[in-house]
């Protein structure tokens, strides 16, 4: 009954008008021949045809109702799919576009690389195909998933060699770790994680989201404006391409800062000829350069801690822009360049360039995202306190203020930041000087580390020690790397020796081919290649019959004196520097031969307190003539032949009136010129069966102590009291020989050449080296044959038996 | 002392090694003009033209040093050879009747540019085709001091010839590797040698002047 009435009641209720009584009457008598209820059968009497089909029929308008709205939303639907897909494939499209773009960017760094290359070793390159990139439209897809995966690879990698170098260097991981947990506290990095790598990757994902959040936060910010498209396209790339990871503190600042690096991926100019720096490693490094300091000196920090760092690096080179901030960036450059000193030209220049533009913008960016946030307070405070650390430290160099920066930018993008600026720099007081004086205190352990040079900068406090060491050098321009700049060819065979004019860029190079010739460094010859520039004698000194074998000039540079093979000294008056070289011939150049010695001439020493000039050769006897008149010698050393054929002679500084010549059996001697006596035999460990390789190649004197340093053919350079005539100091300098040596007009720094090829510039307080440059070929296994310092400006050169020489600055 | 004497192994064909092999030969024999023209086996001829070029030019400086002290801009104030030939330096921008003692020293000089000009001596391993005429050029001038040499200063050339045979090896050098036409190689110095008629070039043609440079 309970079943019969449910369709009953059923029926009842749908159907009220109880129509379908014919329909349902055979439904009711059925029902009622089941259970005879009365009730029942009168509910389920209601079940009428009518009824029943009404009821179908409104079960159907519903169902159609329904397709209908399920059609609808079908459609739409399939709208939307077809929406998507387009712009999906829109997406696909720009993405395959940007990889051409970056394939084509790569083939011309390639080719750049291989240019470079070519011309700083004179080789190719082995860089494997170099084929231009062929666009395949399949090629995007298969590469989607693999780019992101190596670039984290690729990340990590280049991480990995840097942490590498820096151990190399001697930095262990524990003072890197420590460092840049000390950078993060002092910057308010809420997170203190040890493994940086979790932590970019985790950053950039957050930042990826808050940079857009910021953005229009920052709307009101005049920097936007430039970096608003740079902000669209790193949208899109967030949402598109690889993720290149960064450890960014500030997270607005670091949204933006990463959408520059990643346009600077995608759109790459050529800005800086033959600049490049390895991506990878560049970005690893950017860690270490959120330095909140309002220092500009920054970028000669890094400039000084680049030069070894990347002199280990066989990085490629890789050409780099910044489509932002690019009026700010050639200022940057601009003054960048006239502060460099860069070694390895090209490389340091890139990082240098690379890295100025970063700062100044991650600086600047810091400086709007401090007035942002507001946080200022906390990064000053400790600042100021490590600056306030290094005040007390005695002959603390002075610090460059910022003050430089905020007047170079002339766009108005970054008023704040120059405001910004000017306040901390009247907030912490920095006395006007060389920045790099602040980082490179503490750098000199560190000296090859990049960035960390401003890491160094902020734990200053615990090196204060080592603050004092650079103290002197920074008060002169000698502290920096040097970079080969010119190349002199025009010798015929190899170049004995060279000796700078004392005031004028002026250089006079002896050669084997019998000529001098005299160079103005000046009038350099339009050079196609633009590492090294190619400069055209001036003048050229014939008179000699055999090899020139040493060169000086006098110190007012009007005369110069050279010494040959043929045994003669030529007295020459040297021309105008800005004579043209195709002159017609004027005799009186050459003032006449000092006649006396019978055998070869090795070694001139003018002396400009007597006007003298003091000459060794190759028959045994040192001579000393007077300048001022072609005229035989004034006094002849002939030392008997007892300490051997003098090889090379010099004028002690601390003494006019001594001269320390070197032999050939090893021996060095000091003489006093007025009574032609020896006065002292500096100490040599030699005994009695001497072989040749003792051999002193040249000795010179320290021009303010009273030091003089021998170079040795058995590779070491030695140092010896004057006074005492004991052993100061020896090392083992170079692989073979040690050939020349020179001295800095400063008396800080020796550089020595060397038949291994090498030149190798030395701090005379730590006798460490400091930069070495690979020069010059070998002929006849011999390779550098001289070195020198310009008396007064930036230059240093050297004399190859290759016939070229090579000027430095 | 310090420089020291080169054995006699030829060594890698690397940068400058020819000029080494080169000034060893001339070290031992300086008559030997053969031996030291002879190229080594598989030497580009090239590179050995132009190495050997540039040894004469070295050498050169010592007949230009001798003619320093006797060849004065006013007793020899145009570049003379014969009477028929006046050579012009090509050392300036537009080329100018030099005196003979300027225009020896120019031209050694604009050789020395030249030959050690990166433009177009980019390498010591490989001369460029478009350079090897420029070798040419250099020799035509480069005799021209032979011959004004000889003609005018007669007793330095002799002089300076029996030391060292230069202009001997010069004129082989350039007939062996036809750097210059025979008719330029006026100097009477291998009437005994030469078949061809160099010697009975000397023209003396009156006072028909030419010039060129």
């Amino acid at each position: 009954m309970d079943e019969q009435a449910g369709p009953g009641v059923f029926f009842s209720n749908n159907h009220p008008a109880a129509g379908g009584a014919k329909g349902l009457g055979p439904l009711a008598e059925a029902a009622a021949a089941g259970d005879g209820v009365a009730a029942a059968g009168a509910a389920r009497a209601q079940y009428s045809l009518p009824g029943i089909l009404h009821f179908l029929q409104h079960e159907w308008a519903r169902f159609e109702v329904e397709r209908a709205q399920w059609e609808v939303e079908r459609a739409e639907l399939q709208a939307q799919i077809a929406f998507l897909q387009g712009e999906r494939k829109g997406q696909e499209n720009l993405k395959k576009d940007l990889v051409r773009r970056i394939k084509m960017l790569e083939y011309a760094l390639k080719q750049e690389r291989a240019k470079y290359h070519k011309l700083k070793y004179g080789t190719e390159l082995n860089q494997g195909d170099m084929k231009p990139p062929s666009y395949d439209s399949d090629e995007g897809n298969e590469t989607e998933v693999q780019p992101q995966q190596n670039s984290q690879l690729m990340w990590k990698q280049g991480r990995q060699l840097l942490r590498q170098y820096l151990q190399e260097v001697g930095y262990t991981d524990t003072i890197l770790d420590v460092k840049s947990k000390r950078v993060r506290a002092l910057l308010g990095f809420s997170s203190d994680v040890t493994d940086r790598e979790d932590d970019k990757n985790q950053d950039s994902v957050i930042n990826g989201t808050e940079a857009e959040v910021k953005e229009t936060a920052m709307i009101g910010k005049s920097e936007l404006t430039d970096s608003a498209s740079v902000l669209e396209n790193f949208k899109f790339l967030e949402s598109a391409a690889a993720d290149f990871s960064d450890e960014d503190e500030d997270d607005d600042i670091d949204g933006r800062e990463k959408s520059i690096i990643d346009t600077s991926t995608i759109v790459r100019k050529k800005v800086l000829p033959d600049s490049s720096e390895d991506r990878d490693t560049k970005e690893a490094l950017k860690e270490f350069d959120f330095l909140v300091t309002s220092e500009e000196g920054d970028n000669d920090s890094r400039s000084a801690g680049d030069g070894t760092d990347w002199e280990k690096e066989d990085q490629c080179l890789m050409p780099e822009a910044w489509n932002v901030d690019q009026g700010v960036i050639t200022k940057l450059k601009e003054q960048y360049k006239k502060e460099r000193k860069g070694k390895k030209g090209v490389k340091r220049k890139t990082t240098e360039d690379l890295f100025q533009p970063l700062s100044y913008i991650k600086q600047s960016k810091q400086g709007c995202g401090r007035m942002k946030h507001q946080s200022t307070g906390p990064n000053r405070s400790k600042l100021q306190d490590m600056l306030a650390n290094l005040r007390d430290v005695d002959e603390l160099p002075s610090l460059q203020p910022s003050v430089g920066s905020p007047s170079r930018p002339s766009s108005s993008r970054l008023p704040e930041h120059e405001i910004n600026r000017a306040d901390e720099v009247e907030a912490l007081t920095f006395p006007p000087s060389s920045g790099k004086s602040f980082i490179m205190g503490a750098d000199e352990a560190l000296e090859s580390e990049l960035g960390l040079g401003e890491l160094a900068g902020l734990t200053v406090a615990n090196e204060a020690d080592s603050l004092t060491y650079d103290i002197a050098n920074n008060k002169d321009a000698l502290r920096k790397t040097w970079n080969p700049k010119f190349t002199l060819r025009s010798h015929f065979d190899g170049i004995r020796a060279l000796a700078f004019h004392p005031t004028e860029p002026v250089l006079i190079t002896a050669s084997e081919d019998h000529t001098l010739k005299m160079w103005n460094l000046q009038k350099t010859a339009p050079a196609k290649k633009s590492t090294s520039l190619d400069v055209e004698p001036i003048y050229t000194f014939r008179a000699h019959k055999g090899p020139v074998l040493c060169v000086v000039m006098s110190s007012s540079g009007e005369q110069c004196y050279s010494g040959g093979a043929d045994g003669l000294i030529q007295s020459w008056n040297t021309t105008n520097p800005n004579i043209d070289p195709y002159d017609s011939y004027d005799p009186s150049v050459l003032r006449g031969p000092l006649l006396g010695h019978t055998d070869a001439v090795w070694g001139l020493a003018y002396s400009a307190a007597h006007q003298r000039l003091l000459s060794c050769s190759a028959d045994g006897t040192l001579r000393l003539w007077n300048t001022t008149e072609v005229a035989p010698a004034l006094s002849v050393f002939n030392d008997n032949q007892e300490l051997g054929v003098p090889a090379s002679v010099d004028l002690v500084s601390s003494d006019p009136s001594h001269m320390v010549a070197s032999f050939s059996k090893g021996y060095t001697s000091i003489f006093n010129m007025e009574t032609q006596q020896r006065i002292l035999t500096l100490e040599s460990n030699l005994d009695s069966t001497a072989n040749s390789s003792c051999q002193i190649n040249r000795v010179i004197s320290h021009p303010t102590l009273p030091i003089s340093i021998t170079a040795h053919e058995d590779r070491h350079i030695k140092f010896y009291d004057n006074n005492t005539g004991k052993l100061i100091h020896s090392m083992v300098a170079h692989l073979e020989a040690v050939t020349s040596l020179a001295v800095d007009p400063n008396g800080l720094y020796l550089m020595s050449g060397s038949h291994d090829c090498s030149i190798r510039l030395w701090n005379l307080e730590s006798k460490t080296c400091i930069q070495e440059f690979t020069a010059h070929r070998k002929k006849f296994e011999e390779s550098i044959h001289d070195v020198a310092f310009h008396p007064s400006k930036c230059y240093i050169a050297s004399a190859g038996a290759d016939a070229l020489a090579k000027v430095f600055v | 002392m310090v420089m020291a004497e080169g054995t006699a192994v030829l060594r890698q064909n690397r940068p400058g090694t020819k000029a080494q092999y080169i000034q060893q030969n001339i070290r031992a024999d300086c008559s030997n003009i053969d031996k030291i023209l002879e190229p080594p086996e598989g030497q580009d001829e090239g590179v050995w033209k132009y190495e050997h070029l540039r040894q004469f030019c070295l050498e050169l400086n010592g007949l230009a040093v001798k003619l320093q002290s006797e060849c004065h801009s006013d007793t020899c104030t145009q570049m003379t050879a014969t009477e028929q030939w006046i050579f012009l330096c090509a050392a300036h921008k537009t080329p100018k009747e030099c005196p003979a003692i300027d225009y020896t020293r120019h031209t050694l000089d604009g050789a020395a540019c030249l030959l050690n000009s990166n433009k177009y001596f980019p390498s010591r391993v490989s001369i460029k085709e478009s350079s090897v005429a420029k070798l040419g050029s250099v020799c035509c001038r480069i005799y021209r001091i032979f011959s004004h040499a000889y003609f005018h200063h007669r007793q330095i050339f002799d002089e300076y010839e029996n030391e060292t045979f230069l202009c001997h090896r010069f004129t082989k050098f350039v007939m062996k590797y036809n750097l210059m036409s025979k008719d330029n190689l006026i100097v009477p110095i291998l009437e005994e040698e030469v078949q061809n008629s160099v010697s009975g070039k000397v023209k003396h043609e009156g006072n028909h002047i030419e010039k060129t440079y």
